[in-house]
């Protein structure tokens, strides 16, 4: 591989552009493919395939050639409502896994860039918050605050947006009042169903960092599972 | 998991460059079986046998680092190398886990 291609891999992975690397295996010579960019050289006949293994988000050799492709694509959004203890670890697991954490609270004594040091925290209300983060049905929703006032607004915008994931912290009690009050705003009960509450798998910790372990545990397991 | 935004190795193979580290790429290029890592699992070698990553779970590393620096001295573009099952009587290198897989070596110039 050239310096260059390195250093442009290293360019759009910092930038979050989603690419593919296309190497000839035969002499070691690669590209850098972005979507709708026109390959050159030899590759320009592997297009097609090319285009394809990035649409199916595969690595692999193309078949009856000697062209190996890479695809790199962006990581999933996980919205976090809460800059709370357990959101502290959340962001810190999330790290190795892909995903692209935000972190949304209104109140601004949680939402310091001290107890956050490398995330932009949204010090607004859910609803004003979503005005400026792209959502869709490849974004999670994990609800820290379990105050109705902050988690509801974006529980409802996230079950509008059909989330793939969306959990919500609180014990059976605190869920059962709040599937109460989304079937009050006329949400079905297939959408409240579809929310996870009370939120992560059976790990029986109660630390905030076993809690986030078994929040993100889930979130990694919904994720393949979508 | 799918290729991370995040994950720094390629980045890592960047800083050894900068400091005059001769760097080889390998990575998983095709898999059979049950093998430990998927398509795309990179790690980098130096010149001096210092590794970072995986291309599998600890057991054919070895033998990467080895065509790596063998790489660097016949100063060759690149290289493909496959692993089998090992011999489980032997002391030799080779997937326990039953897999196969083909390692893809590149040199960065």
């Amino acid at each position: 591989m050239n310096i260059k291609t390195l250093e442009q891999i290293i360019k759009n992975k910092s930038s979050k552009v989603e690419f593919a690397i296309v190497t000839n295996l035969k002499n070691g010579e690669s590209q850098v493919f972005e979507p709708g960019q026109k390959l050159s050289g030899d590759f320009d006949k592997f297009q097609k395939e090319v285009e394809n293994f990035f649409k199916s988000k595969k690595n692999g050799i193309i078949e009856n050639s000697d062209i190996f492709v890479e695809t790199y694509i962006r990581p999933i959004k996980v919205i976090i409502i809460g800059a709370v203890h357990i959101a502290q670890y959340l962001v810190d697991f999330a790290k190795s896994l892909n995903f692209e954490i935000s972190v949304i609270d209104p109140r601004g004594y949680f939402a310091t860039s001290q107890r956050f040091p490398d995330l932009k925290i949204v010090n607004k209300w859910p609803d004003e918050a979503f005005k400026e983060i792209e959502t869709n049905e490849n974004t999670a929703l994990i609800a820290l605050t379990h105050d109705p006032k902050i988690d509801d607004p974006a529980l409802q915008h996230a079950l509008n947006k059909k989330f793939y994931y969306i959990g919500a912290l609180g014990s059976k009690k605190t869920h059962g009042n709040r599937c109460q009050r989304l079937k009050e705003a006329g949400f079905t009960d297939e959408q409240i169903k579809s929310i996870h509450g009370p939120i992560g798998i059976k790990l029986g910790g109660k630390s905030a960092p076993e809690i986030a372990l078994s929040i993100i545990a889930q979130l990694v397991s919904e994720t393949y599972n979508k | 998991m799918r290729n991370s935004f995040d994950e720094k190795i390629l980045d890592e193979a960047l800083d050894w460059i900068k400091t005059n580290q001769k760097v080889v790429l390998a990575t998983v290029i095709q898999t059979w079986g049950s093998s430990p890592r998927q398509v795309g699992s990179r790690m980098i070698v130096n010149e001096n046998g210092d590794f970072s990553g995986s291309v599998s779970g600890g057991c054919v590393e070895t033998a990467v680092v080895r065509e790596c620096i063998d790489l660097i001295k016949k100063n060759k573009v690149c290289k493909k190398i496959e692993f089998k099952v090992s011999n489980e009587s032997a002391w030799e290198v080779g997937l326990a886990c039953g897999g196969e897989i083909a390692v893809y070596l590149e040199q960065v110039n």
